[in-house]
């Protein structure tokens, strides 16, 4: 098992941006409801009576999520809730591009919210599905010296940085597409 | 050597950051030049008829009923708004009850049309869905070509005269009261309104 277990820098690392991910993207989601209301809508995966619910309760769990990431006595409770919240997010991301339906909005904060559906969302979610997984360990025990906090808020800001530029090309890329074909 | 490890670790931390933070600006910018030259027909947000200047006149069948026909641009007794959105904008249909509103309270001179391009099936049940049976609706692509609508939802308040009293992208009840508040001072914008000698 010592193989599989991860330095404490990666996870607290790891734990911060994705903790960090999650909070702002419901508070982006919270701040005009009204919108993610109808982005769920335009998934067309849930009956119209849901979708209210889901809405509300869909960022309201993502930000449990985050803020239980932070501290030592909730990390499991952030592992499940944010396994739930981005498996979820994912599947209707997978779903909706598997069926050729992808000139929606993801609805997922990214870049201004003007994102389109494509793997490559898909791609992301799953690297961070790794990130929350890296996040929630423990790590092993060693005797942290001051460079590991360096290390620790080095990492959490490296992540988050590749995280806003990845959002940006994913939503760059529909612009690329629709250039090349020259329509 | 200890110290000169944490130094150079530093430096490298502040590096990389750094190359981070100039890679996000790059794909910024990259997509605000996309988006500017986005090859819809619609170039830049302020082309298109200016605020003032005749609207262009169409005459459009009705999405519902083809012998029902929605003409714009003609001098009447109402003002015109004429609001894109498409069926797939989670913002548009925020905005669908404050239109729904704007339609009931502004009706002694305004009228609402929503307007919108693609297949005549999918905006049917979009029509039928939301309920935008008090809304003329209209499909055509030459009306976004001709106000060079780049980004939805936008908008464009025609007055009774058939020029083009305001115009722009409208993401709240707010936005959408500026157009009616410009047409009523006269002004272009809150910006040209400001600009006037003597104001502000």
């Amino acid at each position: 098992m010592d193989a599989l277990v991860i330095d404490p820098v990666l996870a607290r690392a790891c734990g911060a941006a994705l903790a960090v991910i999650l909070i702002v993207g419901a508070w982006q989601k919270l701040r005009d409801l009204a919108v993610f209301e109808a982005s769920v809508e335009l998934y067309r995966l849930l009956p119209e009576a849901l979708v209210p619910l889901f809405a509300r309760l869909f960022p309201v769990l993502e930000a449990m999520a985050g803020v239980a990431l932070l501290f030592d006595a909730s990390r499991s409770l952030g592992l499940a809730l944010g396994l739930l919240v981005l498996g979820a997010a994912t599947l209707g991301v997978a779903m909706n591009v598997s069926r050729g339906h992808t000139e929606i909005d993801c609805g997922c904060g990214g870049a201004e919210g003007h994102t389109r559906l494509s793997w490559a969302l898909v791609a992301r979610n799953l690297v961070l599905l790794g990130l929350l997984v890296a996040g929630a360990q423990f790590g092993s025990e060693r005797a942290l010296v001051w460079i590991d906090y360096l290390s620790v808020a080095g990492g959490t800001l490296m992540l988050l940085t590749l995280y806003a530029a990845a959002n940006q090309l994913i939503a760059n890329h529909p612009h690329l597409a629709q250039m090349r074909s020259g329509s | 050597m200890n110290e000169a490890l944490m130094i150079s670790n530093v430096l490298l931390w502040i590096a990389v950051l750094a190359a981070l933070l100039g890679l996000f600006a790059l794909a910024r910018q990259i997509g605000v030049l996309y988006e500017r030259v986005a090859p819809m027909g619609a170039l830049m947000l302020d082309t298109g008829p200016q605020v003032g200047e005749a609207a262009p006149v169409f005459d459009l069948p009705h999405l519902v009923s083809s012998r029902e026909r929605v003409s714009l641009g003609l001098p009447g007794d109402k003002s015109t708004l004429l609001f894109f959105l498409s069926p797939t904008c989670p913002v548009c249909k925020k905005l669908l009850p404050i239109l729904r509103s704007a339609n009931q309270s502004e009706r002694g001179w305004l009228r609402v049309v929503l307007t919108s391009d693609g297949e005549q099936p999918e905006h049917l049940a979009f029509y039928d869905k939301a309920g935008l049976q008090d809304f003329p609706y209209v499909l055509s692509r030459e009306l976004g070509i001709a106000y060079r609508v780049a980004k939805l939802p936008y908008a464009v308040l025609i007055n009774e005269h058939g020029r083009v009293a305001a115009k722009g992208l409208v993401n709240s009840r707010e936005q959408l009261e500026s157009l009616f508040t410009a047409k009523e001072l006269g002004v272009a914008s809150v910006q040209a309104y400001l600009d006037q000698p003597g104001k502000a």
